[in-house]
C-alpha cells in the first residue's frame, strides 16, 4: 500500500499536494537556518570564542581621560526574585545584559604574545564587515542559481495543451489525491482563462469607465497610504513611550504595534485587491508593498531609537540616560526577534491547532468557517522580516544569528507540521520556478537596510562605557590605528590595492565578470537543453523524411508499374 | 506465492514482447513473477496456473478497474480500452502485460506519446478532435468547467498543438507537442 504524504521531507510531495510555492518557502527557509548557522560559527570563532579566552589575559588598548557615562554597571544589585529573572530574560536586561549576548560585555582588550597577537575590536569590526559580505554573497549565489530555473524552466508557449496534456498524473493514487488535483487543474485552467478575458475586458473599456477605474484606484492608494501614516505614527509613539517605564508590555509596544500592523494592512490591501478584482500577479505587487511597509516600520523604530541616542542634539547634557547605546539597540532588535518568534508559536497553537480540532470533529462548523490555506506570501515576508531584524542587531548582539537559527529551525518543523495537519493545498497555484527568485529579491531589501544602519553605526561615536570600541571617536578608527602598526612595505601594499587608481577598475571588472559568468552558465544550461531538443526533432523529422521517401518511391513505382501495364 | 509452479513454454515467454522494443522485453523478462501473480490475484479461480495450453483468459473490465493502481484513475476505462484486444476493457494477460510496461519507467518516450494519444483519442478516429478534447477535460476536472471555459480551453489546445491547420490534433501534432513537454515522462506512469 502506497501511503502519499508520509514523510515530512522537503521533496516533491509538498509541490504535488500544495502547489510550488510551498515547496520553495520550505527551501527558502532551509537557506536562511543554514546561513545563520554558518554566520553563527564565523562569529563564534573570531570573537566569542576569543572574548571568552582572552578575557583575563590582555590588556587594554588606550585610556582617555575621564568623561560622562564612564560607569557602566548594569548587574542587579541584592534579591532578585524568579519573576523578575523571567522578565529579564524577555526583554534582554537585568543578568541577561551584561553577557557575551550584547556588544557591551565585550572588551576591547588586545593581546600580544611572542609571536601572536590578536585585537579583539579590530576582530569584531571585521567579522562584522564580512557576516555581512558573506550573506550577500550567498544571496546572489541561490539568486543565480534560481535565475537559471527561471530562464530554462517551461516556456509559455502551448501552456494549455501542457495543462491538458501531461497535467495528470498517472501515478496519482487514492480518491482525496486525485480530488485535490483535479481542482488544482481545474483552477490552473481557470485563472489562465480569466486573465486572458480580464486582459480582452481591460482593452475594450470606454473612456469613461477609465475614468472612473483609475479613480477608484487612486482613492483606495490614499486609503492605503493614510493607514499606513497612521501605523507609523502608532510605532513613534509607542518606542517614545516605552522608554523608562516598567513592565514588560510597555517594553514590547514597539513589536506589539509593528506585528499589528503587520497583520492589519496587508488583510487590508487584500481587500482592496479583492475590490478592484486584482489578477493574481498583481498581487505580487501588493505583496511586495506590504514588504516595504514591514521594512519601513522598522526602520521607524531604529529612526526612534536613533532620536534618544543622539538625544537630538544635546550629547553633553545631563537628560542623556544612555550609557550603552549598542547595548540598547541590540536589546530592541532582540525583542523583536523574541516576540516574532513568541507569536508564531501562539498563532500555530492557539489558533491553527483549534481549528484542527475543529475541522476533525465538526464538519458542519469546519465547513462555515473554511479549510485553512498555507498562504506563502505572508509567510515569507515574516522570514524576511526576521532575517533584516537579525542583520541590522548582529553588530550589536553577536549570539542573536545563533538565536535566530533556532528560532527558523523551530519554524520550519512546525510549520510543516502544520502544514501536513492542518491546511489544505492553497487553490492559487504560485510558480515555483519564479518564487525562489521573487523570495531571494525581497531578502536583498532588508539586507539593504541592515547595511545602512550598520555602516551609520561605524560612522558615529561609540559609547565611553562599556564595549571594545571604548575610546575611539569611531569604531571605523580602529583601522587606520592598526593599520600604521603594520610593516611599512605592507602599508605601502595596502595603500596601493586601496587607491582609486587600482581599486575601482578592479571593483568594475568584478562586476562585469561575474555578470558575464552568470549569464554564460544561464545561457550554457540553455544551449544544452535546446540541444538535446534538436536531436529529438531530428530523430521526428528523419523519420518523417524516411516516410515521406518511402511513400514517394511506392508511388513511383506505382506510376511505372502503370506505365508498364499501358506500355 | 512463492511455492506454487508456473508452468509456460519458452515460446510463450517470447511471445510476450510488445512491438520491437527490446528495453520492454527485458523489463517484462524482469518482472514477469510479479505482475503474473498481480493479474491472478484479480481473479483467482479464472486465471490457471498453467499456460501451456495457451487457455483464452479475459479478464471483464470490472476487475481491471478495481486495481488500487488504477481505481481512481479518470482515465481507466481508456487504459483498459486503449490496451484491451477487443476494445471493451477486457483484458488477457497479454494486454495487461502490455499496459504496465507501456506505463513504467522503462517504456520510451515514442511509445508512451503513441498510448497516450490512442488514450485521449475517445471515439478511435486516430485524431484527437473538439468532442475528444472536451470528453479528457470533463474527466481532469471533475465536469466542473463551465461549458464556456471547455469551448474556450478546447480552442486554446487546437490552436496551440494543431499544425497542419485541420482543426484537430493528429498523431504527428501531438507528438511534437510531447516533445517540449519536460514532465510527460514522469506523469505517464504508474508504478505497480
Amino acid at each position: 500500500q502506497v501511503q502519499q504524504m508520509q514523510v515530512p521531507v522537503v521533496s516533491s510531495t509538498e509541490s504535488w499536494n500544495f502547489g510550488g510555492g510551498v515547496q520553495s518557502y520550505f527551501l527558502f527557509l532551509r537557506f536562511l537556518v543554514v546561513l545563520n548557522f554558518v554566520s553563527f560559527l564565523l562569529i563564534a570563532a573570531f570573537v566569542i570564542i576569543p572574548s571568552i579566552v582572552f578575557r583575563s589575559v590582555g590588556s587594554n588598548l588606550a585610556n582617555s581621560t575621564p568623561e560622562d557615562c564612564m560607569e557602566y554597571n548594569p548587574n542587579p544589585q541584592g534579591l532578585e526574585v524568579f519573576y523578575n529573572y523571567f522578565l529579564d530574560l524577555l526583554s534582554g536586561t537585568g543578568f541577561m545584559e551584561y553577557s557575551y549576548l550584547f556588544y557591551g560585555y565585550y572588551n576591547n582588550t588586545m593581546v600580544e604574545d611572542r609571536n601572536f597577537s590578536y585585537n579583539i575590536p579590530l576582530a569584531y569590526l571585521f567579522t562584522a564587515v564580512f557576516y555581512f559580505a558573506f550573506c550577500l554573497i550567498c544571496i546572489i549565489a541561490m539568486g543565480t542559481a534560481a535565475r537559471v530555473a527561471v530562464a530554462t524552466g517551461g516556456s509559455a508557449v502551448g501552456n494549455y495543451s501542457m495543462i491538458v496534456f501531461t497535467g495528470w498524473d498517472f501515478g496519482c493514487l487514492g480518491d482525496r489525491a486525485t480530488r485535490l488535483k483535479q481542482k488544482n487543474i481545474h483552477y490552473r485552467l481557470q485563472v489562465d482563462l480569466e486573465e486572458e478575458s480580464r486582459n480582452k475586458r481591460a482593452a475594450a473599456l470606454t473612456l469613461c469607465q477609465k475614468i472612473v477605474l483609475y479613480s477608484l484606484r487612486i482613492f483606495m492608494g490614499f486609503v492605503a497610504f493614510g493607514l499606513i501614516i497612521g501605523a507609523f505614527y502608532g510605532i513613534f509613539e509607542a518606542t517614545n513611550f516605552s522608554q523608562g517605564i516598567l513592565g514588560l508590555i510597555i517594553e514590547y509596544l514597539p513589536s506589539i504595534v509593528i506585528t499589528a500592523g503587520n497583520f492589519m494592512v496587508p488583510l487590508l490591501c487584500d481587500q482592496i485587491a479583492l475590490v478592484e478584482r486584482y489578477s493574481p500577479s498583481t498581487t505580487i505587487i501588493v505583496a511586495l508593498l506590504a514588504v516595504f511597509l514591514r521594512l519601513v516600520s522598522l526602520g521607524v523604530i531604529l529612526f526612534t531609537l536613533w532620536s534618544q541616542i543622539t538625544c537630538e542634539g544635546n550629547t553633553s547634557s545631563g537628560d542623556c540616560e544612555l550609557c550603552c547605546w549598542e547595548t540598547r539597540v541590540g536589546q530592541e532588535m532582540y525583542k523583536l526577534t523574541l516576540f516574532d518568534f513568541l507569536i508564531n508559536i501562539a498563532v500555530l497553537v492557539l489558533v491553527e491547532f483549534p481549528r484542527m480540532l475543529v475541522d476533525n470533529w465538526s464538519n458542519k462548523l469546519a465547513q462555515w468557517l473554511g479549510r485553512q490555506e498555507f498562504v506563502v506570501p505572508s509567510n515569507v515576508l515574516g522570514l524576511v522580516y526576521g532575517q533584516t531584524v537579525v542583520w541590522t542587531g548582529a553588530l550589536f548582539c553577536p549570539l542573536l544569528p545563533l538565536i535566530n537559527t533556532i528560532k527558523f529551525f523551530i519554524l520550519f518543523y512546525s510549520k510543516k507540521i502544520t502544514l501536513f495537519n492542518n491546511c489544505r493545498p492553497a487553490l492559487k497555484t504560485f510558480r515555483s520556478t519564479t518564487s525562489t527568485f521573487f523570495f531571494l529579491v525581497v531578502l536583498l531589501f532588508g539586507w539593504g537596510l541592515a547595511t545602512v544602519v550598520m555602516v551609520y553605526s561605524l560612522a558615529i561615536h561609540p559609547s565611553m562605557g562599556c564595549g571594545p570600541f571604548r575610546f575611539f571617536p569611531t569604531m571605523w578608527s580602529i583601522v587606520p590605528t592598526s593599520f600604521y602598526n603594520l610593516s611599512k612595505t605592507t602599508q605601502e601594499f595596502l595603500f596601493f590595492i586601496g587607491s582609486q587608481a587600482f581599486s575601482i577598475p578592479l571593483f568594475a571588472l568584478s562586476v562585469v565578470m561575474c555578470y558575464f559568468i552568470a549569464l554564460a552558465s544561464v545561457y550554457g544550461k540553455s544551449v544544452a537543453l535546446l540541444r538535446a531538443q534538436l536531436k529529438l526533432q531530428e530523430g521526428c523529422d528523419k523519420k518523417f523524411l524516411v516516410k515521406q521517401i518511402e511513400e514517394l518511391s511506392r508511388q513511383l513505382q506505382i506510376s511505372k508499374h502503370n506505365a508498364g501495364v499501358q506500355d | 506465492m512463492g511455492n506454487k509452479q508456473t508452468i509456460f513454454t519458452a515460446q510463450q515467454l517470447d511471445a510476450y514482447q510488445i512491438s520491437c522494443h527490446s528495453i520492454l522485453k527485458l523489463y517484462i523478462f524482469l518482472t514477469f513473477p510479479r505482475l503474473f501473480y498481480r493479474y491472478r490475484d484479480l481473479a483467482p479461480q479464472l486465471v490457471p496456473l498453467d499456460y501451456t495450453n495457451h487457455p483464452d483468459v479475459k479478464l471483464p473490465y470490472e476487475l481491471i478497474g478495481s486495481m488500487p493502481e488504477l481505481k481512481d484513475n479518470p482515465f481507466r476505462q481508456r487504459i483498459a480500452e486503449v490496451f484491451s484486444e477487443d476494445g471493451e476493457g477486457n483484458m488477457t494477460l497479454d494486454d495487461f502485460l502490455d499496459m504496465f510496461s507501456v506505463l513504467s519507467e522503462m517504456a520510451p518516450r515514442d511509445l508512451k506519446a503513441y498510448y497516450a494519444f490512442k488514450i485521449y483519442d475517445f471515439n478511435n478516429d486516430d485524431f484527437i478532435c473538439k468532442s475528444d478534447l472536451e470528453k479528457t477535460l470533463n474527466k481532469l476536472t471533475r465536469n466542473e468547467l463551465t461549458e464556456d471555459e471547455v469551448r474556450m480551453v478546447c480552442e486554446k489546445v487546437i490552436d496551440e498543438a494543431d499544425l497542419d491547420n485541420d482543426g484537430r490534433l493528429s498523431l504527428e501534432d501531438f507528438q511534437h507537442m510531447i516533445v517540449r513537454a519536460p514532465d510527460f515522462l514522469s506523469t505517464f506512469h504508474i508504478r505497480i
